[in-house]
């Protein structure tokens, strides 16, 4: 008999999962209000941005995601990621113990282990000069940003390089996706690349805007490279976001041809299992656009992301709940206590989320799991400062397998 | 004589135009999935027609973005929208508010009628086959009165559903002895009564086949034509005589199915997010509508035990329509396909077919409707597929018309893998 999950929530966490659990067999539903948050990333794969995470883990706060989870999941979780990466056409170059120093469009640095190939060659730890890239017309970029940042941490920025985009009158600004749309076509590229071409004079590194393709960015990239002579890179723009919108497009896809049955749009509430004396849940009951419809599952998959992305919320008085099963979150009522005095600092309310036992599944203070097959996973969870220790797609990954694993088993 | 059960149905003010913009975080994830937005510059998108704009919008002010007339209300924004904002929603009721001019007035008019535009076509069939056929009548309907003269448009059937199968017509639901066996109210809506009875009596079949009994409620048109061509008063009306005849059935817990994604989607959702009708009535109605392969997969096939189902060796794709999806339950079909021997299953990669009901049908919108549907066509004819098969009737005469690969309802799959036999007229595509 197949094992039956119900995941709620399509971010990079609930899709990984979801892949992984129908490639084990397993029959996946996925539910989601709405698409998740990929649209919105920079499409690297951060695990931790400062010192060997391998010798931190052990000094980690002991519901801290990670620690949870331990290297060798972290390490399985990761191979499994790229090796999906890698089927579907989007190649990675990095490991987890690489530390890539990569431009973003603010001309500041990002720490991240792995990356798109297509942003590899902006890496600032190579000495060779850059140009950057501003592309007329793309209201989203803006070389002079990029370019000023850069030069104020000292990198090497030779020139700013106007470069049109052939696309005929147009009454609006493109939108990121839009160009690169253009960009999958390939009598496009070569009109772009025969437009840009000569002003590729003594430029060795080119950054431009992550627009380039869509869903055939490694063609596009390959070509624009070749034809060019030079050695460009992308750099991630605001949202929508091409480098976490290829990955959304193509996990979404596999997943729907690994047999997910993907239901996007309705929001859910949990069910618990009224045989079970609570121990159990049984699915989730979906608002859709006619009535409560009820999905029943084995065991279930929160992948529902922090407070931004409505995974909890708080109330008035300083309770804070998880939204689907209206778990309990532990933290200080007094709401003050939440924030640190100044922005830039340590915030208590970034650690903010469910506590879970060793295998992923929701738990007391004490440890004890509030259902024996409720999972959850991603940035839901807590004990962890995703931002400052620069861990998002670690704790989403690592999560994901581990929690998959145990509802799986 | 049988009292009028929707005179208790509220007609809500019609919503502002921009109700609930404050709800959008501008994070653009509507605009990324948008299909039109991303087949032409014209439109914007639907975050910058409707929510960003509502920001700054006061009651009582004339300021809806011209450029709203764009929108196909596919639906995908509200749908792929993390926030619940009801982009469409809000889109298509600040829409209603451009009206074209009186050259394509009376085009739109008839394009929302289907069913009174049948009435008057079934005398002179074999003449409306002929100008529907005809390049030179339809370059003339082009160019006087703006229906795209690509667009396919179906000729009426000689007979409609409900003359077919008049022993299930029923006023209201009969009480009975034995209410285990499983009852159904089946919404046809007018494709299947007037264009494609035959779909309706294969669906019937089926149903039967697996011990549903199947009863044909008092109905009209859903009223969706209109609503999207800016008659919502007209659409209101509609949906009270549906709200009328279909309520007894759902007072009782018998659901409402039907094959056409678009009128159950009008029955669960556009009668209360659109044309604003409130109360319990609407409430009832619209929770015991089920699309047909809704209804297998929540309430039939779990109650029976496995079916056996025989092989179909085709190669087919698969698309979602727009519709459908906006029922926001998934595509129950898939599941059923997926189950059926030597069914070869490709799955569409496209938000929508482009024609969006009579989006496509018109002059000025076909070429980005065309354009909209391009992936499809091309993904279809790349795959190689013997037919595409989607829920919605529109959406399918559209995709054969320029995929040109012929184009079937799921439940025909269905009907075939259970051994009944094919009910498509001489002439039609089989599978």
């Amino acid at each position: 008999m197949r094992r039956s999950l119900l995941v709620i929530g399509a971010g990079l966490t609930g899709l990984f999962a979801a892949v992984v659990a129908a490639r084990r067999g397993a029959a996946v539903r996925l539910i989601t209000e709405g698409r998740g948050g990929l649209i919105l990333s920079h499409g690297c794969i951060d695990i931790w941005r400062d010192g060997d995470l391998r010798f931190a883990l052990g000094r980690l706060d002991r519901y801290h995601p990670l620690r949870v989870a331990g290297w060798a999941a972290l390490e399985a979780a990761f191979a499994a990621f790229l090796e999906i990466l890698h089927d579907v056409h989007l190649p990675y170059a990095g490991s987890l113990d690489r530390r890539w120093r990569l431009p973003t469009a603010l001309g500041t640095t990002h720490i991240t282990a792995a990356a798109p190939v297509s942003m590899t060659s902006g890496s600032l730890d190579d000495s060779k000069p850059i140009h950057i890239g501003h592309l007329s017309g793309l209201r989203d970029f803006s070389g002079a940003l990029a370019a000023a940042g850069l030069r104020a941490q000292g990198i090497d920025v030779r020139g700013i390089i106007e470069l049109g985009l052939p696309q005929g009158r147009s009454p609006r600004d493109l939108y990121p996706q839009e160009i690169a749309a253009l960009f999958d076509d390939e009598g496009y590229r070569n009109e772009v690349a025969s437009a840009w071409k000569p002003k590729m004079r003594g430029v060795h590194r080119l950054g431009l805007p992550a627009v380039l393709g869509r869903d055939r960015a490694v063609e596009a990239f390959a070509m624009l490279e070749a034809d060019l002579g030079v050695d460009p890179f992308e750099i991630p723009t605001l949202p929508p976001s091409l480098p976490g919108l290829r990955i959304e497009r193509a996990l979404r896809r596999l997943a729907v041809e690994a047999g997910v049955d993907l239901i996007e749009g309705p929001s859910v509430r949990g069910e618990v299992d009224g045989r079970s004396a609570g121990k159990l849940v049984s699915g989730a009951v979906a608002a859709t656009a006619g009535g409560p419809r009820v999905y029943r599952a084995q065991a279930v998959l929160l992948a529902t992301g922090g407070a931004l992305h409505g995974g909890w919320f708080s109330f008035p008085n300083g309770e804070v709940q998880e939204a689907v099963f209206g778990l309990p979150i532990e933290t200080s009522q007094d709401r003050e206590e939440w924030v640190a005095p100044t922005l830039y600092e340590e915030q208590p309310f970034a650690r903010l989320g469910l506590r879970v036992d060793a295998q992923f599944r929701p738990c007391d203070r004490r440890g004890r799991p509030y259902f024996e097959n409720l999972f959850a996973a991603g940035g839901l969870l807590g004990g962890s400062d995703r931002i400052l220790e620069g861990s998002r797609q670690a704790i989403g990954l690592a999560s994901a397998f581990s929690a998959v694993e145990a509802a799986l088993s | 004589m049988i009292p009028s059960m929707s005179a208790a149905v509220k007609v809500l003010p019609t919503p502002p135009p921009y109700f609930d913009s404050d709800l959008c975080v501008k994070c653009n994830i509507c605009t990324a999935a948008c299909p039109v937005a991303g087949a032409t510059a014209l439109f914007p998108g639907p975050k910058t027609v409707g929510p960003q704009i509502g920001r700054f919008w006061q009651p009582g002010q004339d300021a809806v973005d011209p450029a709203t007339t764009w929108c196909s209300g596919c639906g995908v924004c509200s749908r792929v929208c993390p926030h619940g904002v009801p982009v469409a929603e809000m889109n298509i009721v600040s829409k209603a508010e451009l009206r074209p001019g009186p050259r394509l007035a009376l085009r739109d008019w008839g394009l929302s009628r289907p069913a009174e535009v049948a009435r008057w076509m079934r005398p002179i069939r074999p003449l409306a086959r002929f100008a529907l056929q005809s390049p030179l009548l339809r370059g003339l309907a082009d160019r006087l009165i703006g229906l795209a003269r690509r667009a396919p448009l179906p000729v009426v059937a000689p007979r409609p559903l409900s003359r077919a199968r008049a022993d299930l017509l029923r006023r209201e639901p009969p009480p009975r002895a034995a209410p285990s066996r499983p009852r159904v109210a089946f919404f046809h809506g007018c494709s299947t009564e007037d264009y494609e009875p035959w779909l309706g009596e294969m669906t019937i079949q089926v149903l039967q086949h697996l011990g549903v009994e199947v009863e044909i409620p008092p109905q009209v048109c859903c009223g969706l034509p209109l609503q999207s061509n800016h008659a919502f008063d007209a659409a209101r009306r509609r949906a009270r005589r549906n709200l009328d005849g279909l309520l007894p059935w759902a007072e009782r817990g018998i659901p409402i199915v039907g094959t056409s994604t678009s009128c159950t989607l009008a029955l669960k959702h556009e009668y209360r997010a659109v044309l604003g009708l409130a109360g319990a009535e609407v409430d009832s109605v619209s929770e015991s509508t089920y699309d047909f392969f809704e209804y297998l997969e929540q309430v039939l096939l779990p109650g029976l035990p496995e079916i056996q189902l025989h092989s179909v060796p085709l190669h087919v794709l698969y698309h979602a329509p727009c519709q459908l999806r906006s029922h926001r339950i998934g595509s129950p079909a898939l599941q059923v396909l997926r189950a059926i021997p030597d069914l070869r299953l490709e799955i569409s990669r496209a938000e929508c077919c482009g024609v969006a009901g009579t989006y496509g049908l018109k002059s000025e919108r076909y070429q980005v409707a065309f354009d909209v549907g391009g992936e499809l066509f091309a993904q279809a004819r790349a795959a190689g597929v013997d037919r595409v098969v989607t829920d919605s009737e529109t959406c399918r005469w559209w995709i054969e018309a320029h995929a040109h690969i012929p184009s079937i309802h799921p439940v025909e799959l269905l009907a075939a893998a259970l051994g009944l036999p094919d009910l498509r007229p001489v002439g039609a595509a089989r599978p």
